[in-house]
């Protein structure tokens, strides 16, 4: 089991580094708690306030808890351009939810920027796994995979 | 016309990316040798000078201008590679590291040993993971090989380089939030003046260059800055990168040279629209480029200042007329409100509003005060945002209003 202060000490307490420990700390439980913040302050040597400060403006960063099945789907030019409000609006019957309701703590499904896989739109990202060319009628069958699981 | 020229593709496909005795063999680092064994590092710069090489990553900044600012000033300096790549519709340098990571390092060091820097970064964006563990791999093999690292072939010059992956914000791609967020805090700019090149990372002179603009920089090298600058436009010379998608028959990533038109771009190299679609427009330069009408394909892209459509990052997406406007408006709002970094007024509430006032058109709840806000908004954040994000946010959307006439 990794721990906040193991992953810590894979970073020197410089500015620098402060982002990459955030999004290793982040990646590995979820997101920063109070808790993680408090000891990750004391090793850069700078107030809570800073690592929230800093934390809360990254995507890759998340400071609440994130819902067991988290969906982004990228709604920018490209993608859009190649049906990805469908995909969206598929999702949001499927589950009964929302776009951008950060409220459920079993499901999420939020719209995110341009992923640089422009050729291959639209791009669903599922628990952090990318799928590629998803269409409305496809995305079905992907979602009742990890509903199995 | 040098028209076949191929600068940064040239072994694109043909060798395998990560195996450097692969690049070396096709004449891999030997601008780096040029430089070393033949060339001061002021004569290199002068060399890129020469060139006239513009910034690809959109704003077009004299490159060769850039490093002399920087290789004129003592003490520790900064290089940094952007490769913070987030605007829609480009992904042209997550291929160049996927096809030729190793013209990209020798672009790096090349000009970090140009400006005297000891220590370079490449800021990378941060949903690229296997783009990183390719450049891990990269930087790695070069160090063997002595191409990086202490006393590089013999040379007095020594350079180390690190990887700093982002953590998902578009605006980190202008260099001053680029900056701050190496520095640890949020992605926000700094006030400009002082430029990076005065006052850059940790306060040092640093240059800040895109990465296909690095990887034009062996070939300038190797062939001489005056060969260059006869490629393609005169006011921006060289080759670039062009990505192709949308309605278009051969979507993809092109390499020809600058000053092409739009029609060119389009039905030349992409092989024109696909069967069955008529085109309405094309976006130029991801979602911040400018909207071309039919009337418009003949004009000639490249980076100056008077350019109608300004060549950006290089994407052209081209629209047919099956495509809901009112989507692609709702994304692009959606797009800049998201990534709005949030520090100033004009741009945090414009885009927000803008974004609402958009939904509200997409589901026919518009009114006419909705208009007449919209276009207040569009106003202010061409004119008051604190960094150039708010005329971004502006352009597609006051083009749809006015070319268009959606609203």
């Amino acid at each position: 089991m990794q721990s906040t202060e193991k992953i810590l000490l894979e970073f020197d307490p410089e500015s620098n580094e402060l982002l990459p420990a955030l999004k290793k700390i982040s990646a590995s439980f979820g997101y920063v708690n109070k808790k993680d913040a408090r000891k990750i302050a004391s090793y850069f040597s700078i107030p809570r306030s800073k690592v929230f400060e800093t934390a809360s403006f990254y995507d890759l960063v998340s400071v609440r808890p994130s819902a067991g099945l988290t969906m982004q789907v990228c709604s920018s030019t490209n993608c859009v351009v190649s049906g990805a409000f469908a995909v969206i609006k598929e999702i949001e019957s499927f589950f009964n939810i929302k776009v951008g309701d950060k409220n459920n703590p079993n499901v999420s499904l939020e719209e995110v920027s341009c992923l640089g896989r422009c050729g291959e739109g639209p791009i669903v990202v599922i628990n952090g796994q990318v799928h590629t060319n998803v269409t409305a009628s496809s995305i079905h069958g992907i979602l009742e995979k990890y509903l199995k699981n | 016309m040098s028209d076949n020229i191929k600068i940064i593709t040239s072994h694109w496909d043909k060798i395998d990316p990560l195996r450097i005795e692969d690049y070396v063999e096709v004449g891999g680092y030997e601008a780096l040798k040029k430089f070393l064994d033949y060339m001061t590092p002021k004569e290199a710069v002068a060399e890129i000078k020469t060139a006239k090489l513009a910034g690809r990553g959109g704003a077009g900044f004299p490159t060769g201008e850039k490093l002399e600012m920087v290789a004129s000033k003592r003490g520790r300096r900064y290089f940094i590679c952007n490769l913070d790549e987030s605007e829609p519709g480009t992904y042209k340098d997550r291929m160049i590291v996927d096809k030729s990571p190793h013209l990209l390092l020798e672009g790096v060091v090349i000009s970090s040993l140009a400006i005297g820097a000891e220590e370079a970064y490449i800021y990378i964006n941060g949903n690229y993971k296997k783009q990183l563990e390719i450049l891990e791999t990269a930087i790695a093999s070069a160090k063997q090989y002595n191409f990086l690292g202490q006393h590089i072939l013999h040379s007095e010059h020594n350079l180390e380089i690190k990887l700093f992956s982002g953590a998902g914000a578009y605006i980190c791609g202008e260099e001053t939030a680029l900056i701050n967020s190496i520095e640890g805090n949020r992605g926000e700019p700094k006030v400009r003046p002082p430029y990076p090149p005065q006052q850059g990372l940790f306060g040092k002179p640093t240059v800040i260059n895109n990465a296909e603009t690095i990887s034009s920089i062996p070939w300038i090298i190797l062939n001489g800055g005056k060969k260059y600058s006869q490629i393609g436009s005169s006011c921006s010379p060289g080759t670039k990168l062009y990505i192709l998608s949308g309605s278009i028959e051969n979507g993809g990533i092109f390499e020809a040279p600058t000053g092409l038109s739009i029609k060119d771009l389009i039905y030349n190299i992409g092989g024109g629209m696909q069967k069955g679609k008529d085109f309405w427009f094309a976006q130029i330069g991801g979602a911040c480029g400018r909207l071309a009408l039919e009337g418009e394909l003949k004009t000639n892209l490249d980076f100056s200042r008077n350019c109608e459509c300004p060549l950006g990052s290089g994407s052209i997406l081209v629209v047919d007329k099956s495509v809901n406007i009112h989507d692609l408006l709702v994304s692009w709002a959606g797009f800049f409100a998201r990534e709005s970094c949030g520090k100033c007024v004009p741009c945090r509430e414009g885009t927000f509003r803008l974004y609402e006032i958009m939904k509200r058109l997409r589901d026919g709840e518009i009114s006419d005060r909705d208009k007449i806000a919209a276009k207040d908004i569009l106003w202010t954040l061409e004119n008051t945002t604190f960094c150039p994000f708010g005329k971004f946010a502006a352009t597609a959307i006051r083009d749809s209003s006015e070319k268009l006439k959606v609203f």
